[in-house]
């Protein structure tokens, strides 16, 4: 992820300098609005951080793990969308816990199930969501997106 | 920090950082339920941070560029109402290769929208954001090519109905305004 980012703002400087020797003002409005949004937006960014910090160790990976081994049918798929939704880390921690969770038993619907509500639902960062999109987008977005996530995983239990 | 002189400006500061101030509180019962493990959250926090932060940095920067740049006349053509489906598909397509968090691209997702992108192009670039194709391979080895291939393709198709379904609940209210907006 660092590689990545560093990538990126590599290539949003260089987009910068390029802009500045075309259109001096332009980069200046630019760099303007920039500060502005990362000043308005760092203290909920640091309360995400700080909360998933705290998420990852007190409420670690095995836990969850433990819960949806126990399940099944649609209980399995609710508790899996749950889990998935509380759940925060990056996309690449969710793959491998996905696949121990289907060694351990669990059912293909439950496991899809989890990674698309891990991936496209946050409890955790609704908050945040609804600063920037409005409360009522972010409430809809997440309810639709957690019904979805029901729905893959279903279809994906059913297609295999 | 200074301590807020009146009532009103603790109100503002409850309402505008309530979500830090909550972190706090867990941050104290955490610290007294266990400092070690507090400890060690605080590392996975720090280390989180640190490696999304040059990320976070440059998705600022595009906010900046793409408000200074671009017209929102050339957004609201490709994003817009008037761009129909295309403008779906579009979405569909730019959130499958996007990377990071969700949370760090919703200030950019928020920008096009002001300047002309509709909320379903929004929804639609988050839905389709979970293909995650850069981690395709790590989840064919985790879990198989078929789950693999099945959990994408649904994704990607579910995205633009979800994008028109949020779109659809969140403007019912003031469908009214929809026209204006899609005019102007």
């Amino acid at each position: 992820m660092l590689t990545v980012g560093l990538t990126y703002l590599v290539l949003i400087l260089l987009a910068y300098l390029l802009t500045h020797w075309r259109a001096p003002g332009k980069a200046r409005q630019g760099l303007q609005v920039a500060r502005f949004s990362l000043l308005r937006v760092l203290p909920l960014l640091v309360a995400v951080f700080l909360l998933i910090g705290l998420f990852e160790v007190f409420l670690p990976a095995q836990l969850i793990e433990r819960w949806l081994g126990a399940s099944s049918g649609l209980t399995a798929l609710l508790f899996s969308g749950l889990a998935g939704a509380i759940a925060i880390g990056p996309p690449l921690a969710a793959f491998p816990l996905a696949g121990s969770l289907l060694q351990a038993g669990a059912s293909p619907p439950a496991v899809a199930t989890f990674i698309v509500s891990w991936i496209s639902v946050g409890i955790v960062t609704i908050p945040f969501e609804a600063s920037v999109f409005g409360t009522r987008f972010a409430l809809v977005r997440n309810s639709l997106a957690f019904a979805t996530a029901l729905l893959i995983g279903f279809l994906v239990g059913n297609l295999l | 920090m200074s301590a807020p002189a009146s009532p009103m400006t603790w109100r503002q500061l409850l309402s505008s950082q309530w979500l830090l101030l909550l972190a706090i509180g867990l941050w104290c019962w955490a610290v007294w339920a266990s400092p070690e493990r507090a400890f060690e959250a605080l590392g996975v926090s720090l280390r989180t941070f640190a490696s999304v932060l040059p990320l976070v940095v440059a998705v600022m920067g595009l906010v900046g560029l793409i408000q200074a740049l671009i017209k929102p006349e050339r957004i609201s053509r490709l994003l817009g109402r008037e761009a129909g489906w295309r403008a779906l598909f579009l979405g569909a397509l730019c959130g499958m290769v996007l990377i990071g968090p969700a949370y760090l691209i919703f200030p950019l997702l928020m920008t096009l929208h002001r300047q002309g992108a509709r909320w379903a192009v929004v929804a639609t670039i988050l839905a389709s954001y979970a293909v995650k194709i850069q981690m395709i391979p790590l989840e064919v080895g985790f879990l198989g090519w078929r789950f693999s291939l099945a959990r994408t393709l649904l994704t990607l198709a579910f995205a633009v109905p979800f994008g028109l379904a949020v779109e659809w609940l969140v403007e019912g209210r003031n469908s009214h305004r929809r026209g204006l907006c899609s005019k102007e």
